[in-house]
């Protein structure tokens, strides 16, 4: 196979042109997303959400079979951000509180899950996801929930960016922090539906969390960060789906799609980090700018 | 609100946290162009009392106008609360957080355009910070950042600036800078309230003076208000700065 034909070649199956319209879409909207996640410090709560949703996708799966998945999970997900934006601001929540949600709501998901014929299969399906088995009629529902979120964030981003950078100063300004987290968690818990479906509960935090986390290194420019998430998101995406196509298809080794492509988010992420240092080694190397002694020589500036 | 009348008046007004602390008994009028000193001991009700104008502490007895009206319109009320928590690593520039004052006019699905990149230009321009636009907000000085907020705070085009302790912690040259902009503001119109526990200040700067300490122990021009026995009456056995001197004012005989 040629790298042609694992870099673009591959995504003319109708399977895999699903899989990577699904992913690239999900994964520019969680970058998004998961920049405000980084910026507010909500990756401990973002964990909870996506543990929050398996009990909702249990059981709509038990209900509904496939079709059940989105919206049982968006129901468990949309209970779970209320409750958990509730938990923040009565004070009450904590890293134990998140826990305490996190594993009942999981336990209560694998009750759900063994009582069905095809546990292990199921259980792993709900784990681990099924891109590559995302039914022709699925991709419409998977493609709402993630603009949703797109769009919920989208007309709130400049409230969310105050919010993030000064809460007090955000509600003296008139606005209302409980709409603006209510929105803010209905949004991850919406890309946490989407990415539950498609790489699964355990594995979409990364699409969530590796992005914002990688844009922060890339930029300090406040609004490059969200482009820069988002590309990175969705070039993650298609390299890992042509990653995962490439080896197993190529050289015979039958890797999972969902967690190759999380683990091509990672790399993206190792590599960035490390162009990071170098440059800050650089830096550090190089003699200060005029600029910086200058001001450093005001009278008066601390 | 009409252009001549006063930008907030309080009659016997109470602002009480839902815990319980609160302050009482304010009657106070301001009009464009005045500026009010806040003074009092820590604990006095100074900030409750500047987030009760604001709206985020309740209004528990007596009544508020501001503008005219019961409730403040959207960006007539500036803030600049005291040394914020604020993250120094939040990727973040001066001109951006300056504009956060400009949201609230803009509402959520207007982003800023000429007139209010201009408008942030000039709040930069009066607080002396234009040439640091750019620069990272956690990269400022103490004082500088201190400037920043206060340029927010103008960006919105304020009827009434509320400044929370604006000059703790700050040098000389913030200090001095920072009295600037307040004199600026004044010949503009805006009507400003000011906490401080810093008396010689008030006189610099402001034409009345509020004297509080859980509830108004006077309320006047400067030199009415400040008497050596309201003093005592609101700072007993609490040190307090006159005259760039800091003494401890004695209690009251038999207080």
């Amino acid at each position: 196979m040629s790298l042609g034909d694992m870099l673009f070649g591959a995504f003319a199956l109708p399977f895999m042109g699903r899989a990577l319209l699904v992913l690239v879409v999900l994964s520019v909207v969680a970058g998004i997303v998961g920049v405000l996640v980084n910026l507010r410090g909500l990756e401990f709560i973002s964990d909870g959400l996506t543990h929050a949703v398996f009990p909702g996708l249990a059981i709509g799966l038990a209900v509904g079979g496939t079709a059940g998945l989105v919206p049982g999970a968006a129901i468990a997900a949309l209970i779970g951000a209320v409750l958990l934006t509730l938990f923040v601001r009565a004070g009450v929540t904590s890293d134990a509180a998140v826990a305490v949600v996190l594993t009942a709501t999981f336990s209560v998901g694998v009750l759900v899950v063994s009582r069905s014929d095809d546990y292990s299969g199921e259980l792993e399906a709900l784990l681990f996801g099924r891109v590559l088995t995302i039914a022709p009629e699925d991709v419409v529902p998977l493609l709402v929930v993630s603009l949703i979120a797109a769009v919920a964030v989208g007309a709130t981003l400049k409230q969310q960016v105050f919010r993030a950078f000064d809460p007090h100063g955000s509600r003296a300004a008139g606005d209302r922090g409980l709409a603006l987290d209510l929105v803010l968690n209905a949004s991850i818990a919406l890309v946490v539906v989407a990415g539950a479906s498609t790489v699964g509960t355990l594995l979409v935090l990364a699409l969530l969390i590796v992005p914002g986390a990688s844009a922060r290194l890339a930029t300090v420019r406040l609004w490059w960060l969200f482009p820069v998430a988002a590309a990175v998101g969705a070039v993650s995406a298609w390299l890992g789906l042509a990653v995962g196509f490439g080896v197993s298809v190529g050289a015979g080794i039958d890797l999972p799609a969902g967690s190759t492509v999380v683990a091509v988010f990672v790399v993206v992420y190792a590599l960035m980090l490390g162009a990071r240092l170098v440059r800050d080694r650089m830096a550090r190397r190089a003699p200060a700018r005029p600029e910086t002694t200058r001001l450093a020589d005001v009278p008066g500036e601390r | 609100m009409t252009d001549s009348g006063p930008v907030l008046v309080l009659q016997d007004a109470a602002f009480r946290h839902p815990g319980g602390a609160g302050v009482t008994g304010l009657r106070l009028s301001v009009d464009p162009g005045q500026a009010v000193a806040v003074i009092g001991p820590n604990g006095a009700g100074k900030s409750t009392l500047l987030r009760g104008i604001l709206g985020l502490v309740p209004l528990v007895e007596g009544s508020m106008r501001v503008g005219g009206a019961e409730h403040a319109a959207d960006g007539m009320i500036g803030f600049l609360p005291q040394s914020s928590d604020l993250d120094p690593d939040f990727p973040i520039s001066l001109e951006q957080v300056v504009m956060q004052g400009r949201y609230r006019r803009l509402g959520f699905l207007r982003w800023p355009g000429r007139r209010d990149r201009e408008l942030v230009r000039g709040a930069l321009e009066t607080v002396g910070l234009v040439e640091r636009a750019r620069t990272r907000f956690g990269e400022l000085s103490g004082g500088q950042r201190q400037r920043g907020m206060l340029a927010r705070a103008l960006a919105s085009e304020p009827a009434l600036l509320l400044l929370d302790e604006p000059f703790n912690g700050l040098d000389q040259v913030n200090r001095d800078a920072l009295i600037d902009t307040i004199r600026t503001l004044k010949a503009r119109g805006v009507a400003i309230i000011v906490s401080t526990h810093d008396l010689e200040l008030a006189r610099r700067v402001c034409d009345s003076v509020l004297l509080v300490n859980g509830s108004q122990i006077g309320c006047g021009p400067v030199d009415d208000v400040l008497t050596l026995e309201n003093i005592q009456e609101c700072f007993e056995g609490v040190e307090v700065e006159i005259d760039e001197h800091t003494v401890v004012v004695p209690g009251h005989e038999g207080h």
